[in-house]
């Protein structure tokens, strides 16, 4: 075999070539391991911590695997090229196979996949309630509706809707679920997901079924809730969040949610709406439902041009007539109709001034 | 004994030179209903690369409304159903079927030296029931098409419009459709190797074959009963997945990836098979350790039935559960990793021709053990509780499906293009189309893991505005990666007139369809070969007998 | 018809023949999967539930099924009889073993068809119908299909297309029958004793 241009496979530019991939390998896994992944997303939950250790260590040795597979692949590829002095039918190298390098390729990486699982054995319960972290953790319910997240807290009387709170260091359970078909009005039952990125923590929302998740809130400030299962129309939309606060705060919360049970809401103050503002919140926020179209255009709800003034529908849905004020109500309490549910002004995300200038909007509809 | 030709006597067939049919004489018998498995393969690939287009477009119009958040390209219902569609039609009507309908029907029977497969008509009954599942997907847009994404969970799909009907019943068709093909190829590649032609001397692009067969056989027939069920579950009402009647929304997931999780694998195999075609080619040496290949596509093949249950890590499986499927998955890394290892110890020593084939698997090589790799995090189970459902798992899919498959079929389509028509694509196009599309790809899908990891889910037409930025990138990344696949179109037409004439062995390699004219001609083998040892001994005379002497030197382009 | 019609030679057709018996095979074993399928569906669907069957569903009765089943299981040995006359050249044997044959899959057919029109259970009803109906009425539509495979090849061997060394449509269709016998064990087992 001719072999004279390129020498014995283990020269002194493979082993060149071997260092510098294990300097850049060395560099990207210092990288690994300062990475700050906390500047980026918080850790904000008991499990979020273990769950990064495990990311950066795959990283940690998945970095010099592809340093290597890839940087192998270019230096072979530019120094084994066939050059153009070299006869035409030159062929390589006449090696079929290397027992050791097939055995040291085979059980490395079945080395590295049963630490990894390891690593992951002793992470999975801690997500989960067992034993007697379980024992003493406060139970909550999270149910998954079209298209908002309902919470309930032991001791309150009414749902939470979109906005959790959570005390930080008590740990928590969570049931959950997601509304069966006889509770969800709109269409039938439909998946959703719990996913609270700063938490790490994800978990599908299956009618029929209850999931409990373990977890404690370790960072006090406010998280996104992400439906991160696709449940129709307003997935895209399907946004809550969770409020992490300190006791004294929690407290205080939940002290109010008991006190607004009791009392009834005020009305709103119609006064001042901003149409314009109202507009861009009615495609934020509405549009998922309704269209600005006349009554007969529905989409999950119906069209709502000319609601003050159309002759063939002149109550709303809870039977009310169809004046600015009621429109508010509905949009403060939200309703159960025919069609659906309508979330109330905290399902919504609503403050007081959103709903005056969304009434003020729809009045320019017609 | 191993060069011994008489050992050929206990496999293979030995008599099926005797019978040859007369060739079609009509337009409909020879380019329609054929019978014959190169004029099939075209017919997969026109039909398969007509569905790549629509499918490509659907993810333009995708990017086009992810290019900003609150963006009215699309409405969201259109949205749902665009990545729906576009997904579906990818997996079921562009990539398994170029794959194994397309280059197993092209290559396969070629270089087992076999005059055909074992049952041209079913072969040919497999192939019609393809278009019309294609044309019932897209035409399903009329009806409201699906819009729950390719994996389509109850209970939302129960509640939909009469498109995702059609979704189940076109899908339902590509399963009958792969089963058949499947049944097909295995008998084929079991019973008609050329005398001589043992299960280790079979280029192992056939080894991949036969595993995707398998694998096809037994999936896809699972995967038909899956949509049958589905459809009865719709239209019948039937409460398999209706949790009012005590049905369960989880047993879907289950019998769904039970088929689709090998998919999976029917997806990548015959993209390993090629590029273990295609690597010793253009490094002109023996492939490396090619026994562990070949068995670790067996390996790969059969974990891929026990490792469903990891796309249902948050679905509320007992813990033992995800324990044991995450054990499991793992396992699959080791057999892949032999042989992303062995590709590139064979580039080690080689006389290497960086060509577009062998350039398309070198960027097959990175993307695909990238995707591997992320692959492997999404295997860990409290990793996958936070990545699930997210944009690191479409970026993960991409870089195995796109990065892997696609690149693989463009790694083929490059190396058999001469096969197939008889002449060579230009090269210097292809080089371009090979630098654009790679650099594209990654900068559409590399930056998704980011956001992902971030916290954007997917299957959503709007996101939180601070991903604005990194998305807007992505759909101009987008735009150019589609636009790279117009230099493969153009070059392909230009190759039908000026074209270079390939000659029977243009890249010079040593499996069997290149000892035959370019086109194969309409029997393939005038004399069934009878082989000598395996195809991949770079520098010893070519192994076969009974070839003619005139093919059989070893031209050089 | 004056077609030049190719008669293969004993070692081609041999060859022939082992291709399809392995294709035949192979679709037997992926029937199978189609049934596996369900048959998963059902013991999830089971396994998901408090009680079993789920309340207000009765089983369905016992021993009309094990009649049928013994119909079923008969006309399995009827086929074995049929083969093992087409093997020794008996005619006699094989055309009235076979009529048997498609007589007994009859009857189970009617006895499932009486089983369906008399249970208060339906398809759409609960969990049990739907995987009882689905499995048996899957069932019950290969016994059909078996049924008419039976009637074919009787007619084409009454003309002459299959001989002593020569028949593998016949093979084919034992196979199948045999196949659909074993099945109905499993559905007999899980929907009425298990």
């Amino acid at each position: 075999m001719r072999q004279e241009r390129s020498g014995p496979l283990l020269d002194a530019g493979f082993w060149r070539a071997v260092i510098v991939m294990g300097i850049i390998s060395a560099v990207l896994m210092y990288v690994v391991v300062v990475f700050p992944i906390t500047r980026f997303l918080p850790e904000a939950s008991s499990v979020s911590v273990p769950i990064d250790k495990l990311f950066r260590f795959c990283w940690f040795f998945g970095v010099p695997i592809l340093v290597y597979v890839n940087g192998m692949m270019i230096y072979f590829a530019i120094r084994y090229r066939h050059r153009p002095d070299d006869p035409m039918d030159a062929v390589g190298s006449q090696i079929h196979d290397n027992r050791a390098l097939e055995a040291a390729w085979t059980i490395g990486p079945a080395v590295l996949m049963v630490a990894l699982a390891v690593f992951s054995y002793f992470i999975i319960p801690m997500y989960y309630p067992t034993g007697q972290a379980a024992a003493s953790a406060v139970t909550m319910e999270a149910i998954g509706h079209k298209w908002y997240f309902e919470f309930r807290y032991p001791g309150l009387k009414q749902s939470v809707m979109n906005v959790m709170h959570l005390p930080v260091g008590v740990p928590v359970t969570l049931d959950i679920t997601s509304a069966e078909a006889t509770d969800d009005v709109l269409t039938g039952a439909v998946l959703h997901s719990f996913w609270v990125p700063e938490f790490r923590l994800k978990q599908d929302m299956i009618p029929g079924m209850v999931v409990p998740i373990h977890f404690t809130p370790t960072e006090v400030g406010t998280y996104r809730i992400i439906c991160s299962e696709f449940c129709g129309q307003g997935h895209s939309h399907m946004w809550g969040s969770v409020v992490v606060d300190s006791k004294p705060d929690f407290d205080r919360w939940y002290a109010a949610q008991q006190h607004a049970a009791a009392a009834p809401a005020a009305a709103i103050n119609l006064a001042g709406g901003d149409a314009a503002a109202g507009q861009t919140l009615f495609n934020a926020k509405c549009t998922v439902c309704h269209n600005a179209a006349p009554f007969a255009q529905r989409k999950v709800g119906p069209g709502l041009a000319g609601l003050f003034n159309d002759p063939a529908h002149p109550n709303l849905v809870n039977g009310q007539k169809a004046t600015p004020q009621n429109v508010a109500g509905i949009l403060q309490h939200g309703a159960h109709g025919t069609m659906g549910v309508m979330p109330d002004m905290q399902a919504n995300g609503l403050t007081p001034s959103d709903i005056a200038n969304l009434v003020a909007f729809l009045k320019t509809l017609h | 004994m191993d060069h011994n030709a008489t050992s050929a006597t206990n496999t293979g067939s030995a008599v099926t030179g005797g019978h040859i049919h007369p060739p079609p004489d009509t337009f409909i018998k020879k380019y329609v209903f054929s019978l014959d498995h190169k004029v099939i393969a075209v017919q997969y690939f026109i039909t398969g690369g007509l569905f790549f287009i629509l499918a490509g477009l659907l993810a333009e119009l995708m990017r086009a409304q992810l290019s900003g958040p609150n963006n009215h390209v699309l409405s969201v219902a259109t949205y749902n159903q665009a990545y729906s569609v576009h997904g579906s039609a990818m997996v079921w009507l562009v990539i398994i079927p170029l794959l194994t309908g397309g280059f197993g029907n092209l290559v396969m029977p070629l270089q087992i030296g076999a005059r055909d497969v074992a049952f041209p008509w079913l072969n040919m009954i497999s192939f019609w029931l393809f278009p019309p599942a294609g044309i019932l997907l897209f035409a399903s847009f009329l009806y409201g098409a699906p819009e729950a994404g390719w994996t389509e969970y109850p209970p939302i799909t129960l509640q939909m419009p009469f498109g995702t009907s059609m979704w189940c019943l076109a899908i339902f068709l590509i399963g009958i459709s792969a089963t058949i093909t499947g049944l097909n190829f295995l008998v084929t590649i079991v019973k008609m190797r050329a005398p001589g032609m043992t299960y280790t001397r079979m280029p192992l692009f056939v080894w991949a074959t036969a595993t995707t067969a398998f694998l096809s056989m037994i999936a896809t027939a699972n995967l038909s009963a899956a949509l049958a069920g589905l459809f009865i579950a719709r239209t019948f009402h039937v409460p398999f997945y209706d949790v009012a009647k005590g049905g369960a929304p989880v047993l879907w997931q289950h019998v769904f990836w039970f088929y689709s999780h090998p998919a999976v694998y029917i997806m990548i195999l015959p993209a390993f098979g090629l590029v273990s075609e295609i690597i010793p080619t253009f490094v002109r040496r023996p492939i490396f350790g090619y026994k562990m290949i070949a068995y670790s596509s067996a390996a790969i093949g059969l974990l891929s039935f026990m490792v469903w249950a990891h796309h249902m890590f948050t679905s509320g499986l007992e813990h033992w559960e995800q324990f044991l499927f995450m054990i499991l998955t793992m396992t699959i890394a080791v057999p892949t990793g032999i042989k992303v290892f062995s590709w590139v110890a064979t580039l080690w020593g080689g006389k290497i021709r960086l060509d577009s084939p062998l350039l398309f698997v070198l960027g097959f090589l990175s993307t695909f053990t990238f995707g591997g790799f992320t692959g492997i995090l999404l295997a860990s189970v409290p990793v996958d509780i936070h990545e699930h459902a997210s944009y690191f798992v479409v970026a993960h899919l991409h870089y195995v499906l796109f990065g892997g498959s696609v690149f693989g079929i463009f790694a083929g389509m490059y190396y058999w293009w001469p096969k197939m028509t008889g002449r060579l694509l230009d090269e210097r196009l292809a080089k371009w189309h090979f630098w654009l599309m790679f650099i594209s790809f990654n900068a559409t899908f590399l930056p998704m893991h980011w956001i992902g990891l971030l916290g954007m889910p997917r299957r959503v037409a709007t996101y939180d505005p601070v991903y604005a930025s990194t998305n807007l990138f992505v759909s101009i990344s987008a735009f150019v990666l589609g636009a790279s696949m117009l230099l493969f179109l153009y070059n392909a037409l230009r190759s039908a007139r000026k074209g270079e004439v390939a000659g029977p062995n243009p890249w010079g390699a040593r499996t069997l369809e290149w000892m035959i004219p370019s086109p194969a001609p309409y029997y393939n083998f005038k004399d069934i070969p009878i082989v000598l040892s395996g195809p991949y001994d770079y520098g010893k005379p070519l192994p076969y007998a009974n070839i003619s002497q005139e093919l059989a030197t070893v031209p050089m382009h | 018809m004056a077609t030049h019609v190719y008669v293969p030679s004993d070692a081609e057709y041999e060859e022939v023949r082992g291709q399809r018996l392995l294709g035949f095979l192979f679709f037997l074993i992926s029937d199978c999967v189609i049934f596996g399928d369900f048959i998963f569906s059902y013991l999830y669907l089971r396994n998901a539930s408090p009680v079993w069957p789920p309340p207000g569903i009765e089983r369905p009765y016992l021993y009309l099924a094990a009649v049928n089943s013994i119909v079923l299981f008969g006309s399995g040995a009827t086929m074995h009889y049929a083969m093992e006359g087409m093997r020794h050249a008996r005619l006699r044997q094989f055309v009235w073993f076979t009529v048997a044959t498609i007589v007994l899959g009859s009857m189970f057919l009617g006895g499932q068809a009486y089983e369906y029109t008399h249970l208060h259970d339906t398809w759409s009803g609960s969990t049990f119908g739907a995987s009882f109906f689905t499995l048996t009425g899957l069932h019950g539509f290969h016994v059909f299909i078996g049924v008419i495979f039976l009637i074919t090849v009787l007619i084409q061997t009454l003309r002459g297309t299959y001989t002593q060394q020569r028949h593998f449509g016949l093979t084919a269709a034992t196979l199948y029958w045999h196949f659909v016998d074993v099945i109905w064990v499993a559905l007999f087992f899980l929907f009425y004793i298990y």
